[in-house]
This record gives C-alpha cells, sequence and structure tokens, in this order.
C-alpha cells in the first residue's frame, strides 16, 4: 500500500468509534467522524474519502421509517461523492440489517465484532474496488438467488439468478473460505474471484428478484 | 398429616364446612385439603366437599338440599363455597358432565310456565299473588343465569362453545318475550295491572341482562387484545433500544478483548442470548438441522476458546435428531477441542442432498495418522454417515491450513436414515 487510505468513520456511539480508529493500522488515516446521519453526510461530502465506514443503524432526523440511517447516508451523499465506497459495519450479521444498506450501494459489510486487521483488510479491499462479503451474507445471497432449489442463470448478464461459478464461489466463502482459498480451490486467480464476488453484488443490488425485494418489503427495509 | 392440615390455606373455605355441615371438630385434621375435581358435575363443591369430610357424595347433595329449603341456606353455603373453594391442583381444563346452562333454561322455564299457570287461578283471591309474582322473578333470574353461565363458564369449554351460548341465548329470550308478551295480554293485566306490569318490565330487563354477558365477555377480549399490543409494542422499543446500546457495547467488548478470550467468548454467547430474545419469532421454534447446530456452536463457544459461524442455505427439512445432526456434531466438537479459533459450519438443503461441511483453521491432521483405538472420528462422523446411507469425509483445509469435514446426505435414503 504506497498511499493511506482516507476513511471516515460514521456511528452513533464515540466510544466505538475511538476503539476502531485506534484499532486501525498504519495503512489508513482517518480523516473524519460523524454520529448521526445529517453530520454524516457533510463530513462525507466534505472531506470526500475513499473509504465510509458506515454504521447500518445511525440516528437522523427524517430519515424514512422504511430505511435505516446507514442506507439513507449512502443515498444522500453518494452522489456528490462518487469516487468514495461505503463499507457497512453492522453490530448484527443478520442479512436483513445488512442487504438494505448494501441495495443502498454499500460496496459490503463486516460485523463489529471483526478484529482491527479484518476491518482493515476489508478497508483495502473495498478500496481497491472489490466487494467485502461475509459468510453469512454469501449463505442469504445463495438462498435468496435460488441456488438450493438448482436455479442457475443461463446468460451471463442475467441479473436474479447466479451463474454456476458464482454459486461455486459464494459456497465457498459461505463455508468461511478466504477469497485466496476460494481461488486455490477453484484453480482460478484471486483476482477472478474478486470479479465474481463484484459481479454478485452489483446483483444483490440491481436485481429485482421477488424474493429480495418481497423479503425485503416485509421488513420495511427498501 | 397434623401440619398437612396446618397447611390448608383456604381457612376461610373449611371453617364453615366443619360448623355447617356440623361435622365433629377433629375430622378437619385428617382430612383431605377441600378442593373441588377437575372432572365435576356442575361445580365440584359437593363431590369435594364429600372427600374432605369422607362421606358420601349423596348425603352431601342431599343435605344441600334440604338446608336449602330452610330458607336457602344451603344454597347459600353451595355459593359460598363455590367461590371460594380451588381447583384441584392439576393443568387439565376443568369439564362438567351436566349441562348446567340447559337445566337453568329448563327451571327457567318451568317456573314461569308455573307463574303462568297459577296466575290464572288467583284471580279470584289476593292471596296467590305474590306467589305467582315470585315464579316470574325466578324464572327471569334463573334464564339471566342461564345467559351469564353459558358466557363465562361453558364457552371456554371445547365440547359446549359459542354455538351452544347462541343456542341458550335464542331459548332464554324466547321464554322471556313470550312471558312478558303473556302477561301484557292475559286477564292479570285487567285485574292487576301495577304487579303485572312490574313482572312484564321484569322479564324485558331479563332480555336485556342475557345479553350483558357477551357484552362484558367481549370488553375483556378487547382489553386482553389491547393489553397484548402494549405489550408487543413495548417489547419493540425495548428491543430497539438494546440493540442501539447493549449490543453495540457487547461486539465491542469481543473487538477490544481478542476473539478468543474469556471475556470476548462470555460477551459472545451473551450477545447471542439477547438476540434470540430480541427477535425471537424470525427462527422458527422446532429444532432441525439449521438451529441445531446453531445451538451447539453457540454451547461450544462457551465451553472452548473458539468462535462458531454457522451458515444455512436452504429449507432445512433434516431433523435434529438424525445421525447427520450428530455426526455434524461430533464434527464441531473436534473443532473445538482441537482446533480452536475460528470453525465455520456451512449447512446446505438442496432436493437432492443435506451437505454439511465443518471447517476450522487449527494444526490439522490426516486420518491415516489417527491411531485406530481413537474412534472419534472414524466411528462417530464416517462410521456413523456410512451406516445411515449417506457419506463422511475428513481432509485437511486448502493450503494445508486446518481440517474440514464434509457430511453429505442423499435425499432418497433420507427418510431411512433418520429413522435410525
Amino acid at each position: 500500500m504506497a498511499e493511506r487510505v482516507r476513511v471516515v468513520i460514521v456511528d452513533d456511539h464515540s466510544i466505538f468509534r475511538s476503539g476502531l480508529k485506534a484499532d486501525l493500522d498504519d495503512t489508513i488515516e482517518v480523516v473524519g467522524e460523524a454520529h448521526d446521519v445529517e453530520s454524516a453526510v457533510a463530513v462525507v461530502t466534505d472531506a470526500s474519502p475513499d473509504v465510509v465506514l458506515l454504521d447500518v443503524h445511525l440516528p437522523g432526523v427524517a430519515v424514512p421509517a422504511a430505511t435505516s440511517g446507514g442506507a439513507e447516508v449512502i443515498r444522500r451523499a453518494a452522489a456528490s461523492v462518487p469516487s468514495t465506497r461505503f463499507l457497512a459495519l453492522s453490530v448484527s450479521d443478520k442479512a436483513e440489517d445488512v442487504v438494505g444498506v448494501i441495495r443502498a450501494g454499500a460496496r459490503g459489510y463486516i460485523t463489529k465484532g471483526s478484529s482491527g486487521a479484518d476491518v482493515t483488510r476489508a478497508v483495502h479491499a473495498v478500496a481497491d474496488g472489490d466487494a467485502v462479503f461475509s459468510p453469512k451474507l454469501a449463505g442469504f445471497v445463495l438462498d435468496a438467488f435460488g441456488a438450493p432449489v438448482g436455479e442457475t442463470a443461463s446468460a451471463s448478464d442475467e441479473l436474479d439468478r447466479l451463474s454456476a461459478r458464482e454459486q461455486e464461489v459464494m459456497r465457498l466463502i459461505a463455508r468461511g473460505y478466504a477469497y485466496k482459498e476460494v481461488a486455490a480451490e477453484l484453480f482460478i486467480s484471486t483476482k477472478t474471484v474478486e470479479t465474481h464476488v463484484s459481479a454478485v453484488l452489483r446483483k444483490l443490488q440491481l436485481s429485482s428478484r421477488h424474493e429480495l425485494t418481497a423479503w425485503a418489503n416485509a421488513r420495511r427495509l427498501l | 398429616m397434623e401440619s398437612r392440615a396446618e397447611q390448608v390455606t383456604d381457612a376461610a373455605a373449611s371453617e364453615p364446612v366443619d360448623s355447617a355441615a356440623s361435622a365433629p371438630a377433629g375430622s378437619a385434621a385428617s382430612a383431605p385439603r377441600l378442593t373441588r375435581p377437575r372432572a365435576c358435575v356442575a361445580t365440584g363443591v359437593a363431590a369435594g366437599l364429600a372427600a374432605h369430610l369422607g362421606w358420601p357424595v349423596w348425603i352431601v347433595r342431599s343435605a344441600f338440599v334440604v338446608t336449602s329449603l330452610a330458607s336457602g341456606a344451603g344454597l347459600l353455603l353451595y355459593l359460598w363455597l363455590w367461590v371460594f373453594t380451588p381447583w384441584a391442583p392439576g393443568e387439565e381444563r376443568p369439564t362438567r358432565r351436566a349441562p348446567v346452562a340447559w337445566l337453568l333454561v329448563v327451571a327457567s322455564g318451568v317456573s314461569l310456565v308455573v307463574a303462568w299457570a297459577t296466575s290464572g287461578r288467583v284471580v279470584e283471591g289476593r292471596d296467590g299473588l305474590e306467589w305467582w309474582l315470585l315464579a316470574v322473578f325466578a324464572g327471569v333470574g334463573l334464564a339471566v343465569s342461564a345467559g351469564a353461565w353459558a358466557t363465562f363458564i361453558d364457552r371456554p369449554d371445547p365440547d359446549r362453545g359459542p354455538r351452544q351460548e347462541l343456542a341458550i341465548r335464542i331459548v332464554a329470550t324466547a321464554l322471556l318475550a313470550i312471558t312478558a308478551l303473556a302477561l301484557v295480554f292475559g286477564p292479570n293485566a285487567y285485574w292487576y295491572p301495577v304487579p303485572t306490569f312490574v313482572a312484564a318490565l321484569a322479564a324485558v330487563l331479563g332480555i336485556a341482562l342475557v345479553y350483558v354477558p357477551t357484552l362484558i365477555a367481549s370488553w375483556r377480549d378487547l382489553a386482553a387484545e389491547r393489553t397484548k399490543r402494549i405489550r408487543e409494542e413495548q417489547r419493540s422499543e425495548i428491543a430497539a433500544h438494546l440493540h442501539d446500546s447493549v449490543l453495540q457495547t457487547l461486539a465491542l467488548i469481543q473487538n477490544r478483548a481478542g476473539a478468543t478470550s474469556e471475556v470476548a467468548r462470555i460477551a459472545r454467547a451473551q450477545e447471542r442470548e439477547l438476540r434470540d430474545w430480541l427477535f425471537a419469532g424470525d427462527t422458527p421454534a422446532d429444532s432441525d438441522l439449521g438451529t441445531d447446530l446453531r445451538d451447539f456452536g453457540a454451547a461450544l463457544e462457551i465451553d472452548y476458546a473458539v468462535t462458531v459461524d454457522v451458515v444455512v442455505v436452504g429449507e432445512s427439512r433434516e431433523r435434529a435428531s438424525g445421525e447427520m445432526a450428530a455426526a455434524a456434531r461430533e464434527a464441531m466438537l473436534n473443532a473445538a477441542r482441537h482446533a480452536g479459533g475460528e470453525v465455520s459450519v456451512y449447512v446446505e438443503s438442496t432436493p437432492e442432498a443435506v451437505e454439511v461441511f465443518v471447517r476450522d483453521r487449527g494444526p490439522g491432521f490426516a486420518l491415516a495418522d489417527v491411531p485406530r483405538d481413537r474412534l472419534g472420528v472414524r466411528e462417530s462422523i464416517i462410521g456413523r454417515m456410512r451406516r445411515a446411507g449417506g457419506s463422511g469425509e475428513v481432509r485437511p483445509g486448502v493450503g494445508g491450513v486446518g481440517t474440514e469435514v464434509r457430511l453429505r446426505f442423499p435425499a432418497a435414503e433420507r427418510l431411512e436414515g433418520n429413522r435410525g
């Protein structure tokens, strides 16, 4: 890492922000902090960081009841800082906490229980344009796209299903494999794994698949 | 036994029994506690009292009837005992053999008919007047209590329920309406206008009273509904608050304490418990394979320096009691015991098969190196799966890190295997 990654931390608990700041290593420079939706939008547009570490559950004025504070920040700030990438931080690893913020545009998510090293790694991955998938999210994606019942995309541009290769990658991630290990297992390069994961993330964000939207609607996430 | 009698908490109930039924003063000391049996005729008072006194039931019943003739003393005692005697301890809902509501309706009908029949005869003299009036009032009272009984006592009884309640109410209403009309248009209305008017009014009021219990019942339902809703709202408020405060703190503790430290494990277990409570209802309550392995993982985290991540994909039809679950638990236990650190469990149910992967990042081991007398892996994982009709495999993790156990159970044999 030649240059340091500029990061803004958004979380309503100051103790968590300072803890996280202390945990991140030297390759990451924290250029701003925010504690609610409004201040987050202001700080992010002002600092234009590489990565925003964004709490999913964030207080804020005028946040629609159907969305989370984190998703709202992305929606309001993303247009003015196109080069900034968002990494969601969630206290829970429940998919429903996270899918809303992913569909709003986050490039991945990590749980707050992750170690500083994990967060650092995830920040770099997101800064490089990769997606960050946890085993839980991979499991959810497999479920939501009907992989267990044998639904497979026939065309590469199909948004509502996963290709066979994408399913393989997701399965291995759900089994706890790191990208490098997935690559070794499938005899492909790490870069290819990252491409597949990014493709899945894009599908997760853009798909109008019934299960995804119905499920998200039921929990009023979108 | 002496001390047991002293434990009788319902002193108010047992005291008058002794005096009123004029039982020997000492008999209560050795008598069973005064309770009403749950399978009873009408209220269980007579049977309970008979058991308490050690008398035959019919004597108690006739004693009630006889003393009732003495200006209703027995009836009062009966009601008193009914109110204050508890049900016999037990879980089942009390059942009543006698159709009390119908009996009350019949009694009401009888007394109204008696009133009707006597009223004609006493036209001549004034002596009988209050007797037929009394009979009308008794009839009205009985009809009203039939309605109340049907609503408050018989309704929860599955054998009777709301259908009978409706029938009772219709019959009682009809009885009272006919009585009112007969009174108004009968000869007494001419001879004794005021008492007849009072009696007819009582009958009409009776019709209204027959319906009061339904109003009370639905008002009660409404109140219960509202209480439930308020409780639910409060709960989700508490859940939201805990989510924003305690869960964050627990996450922070885990983060700062290092993934495998004692403190982090306790915090993680606590977080899991709290989360289960907060989001109860999100996960199915019955134990399928995924839920079971998740619970088992949570238990392992408390006992070993390990974090277990369980991911479940697909609709799980596998039961937690199956051989598959037993083998998977064994594999998880092995990983927790020998490898520690992070353990990933992946459960996938497809129409063809159920698969479980348990992966750890410990020192790893080769099956061939395991001594023959160590049965853990060979017998309880691989052998068990093979006997049940599936397959099991233990292999080193990718890049030589850790171990991965793979279990597979084809759908065709699943039914058979589960039975074992």
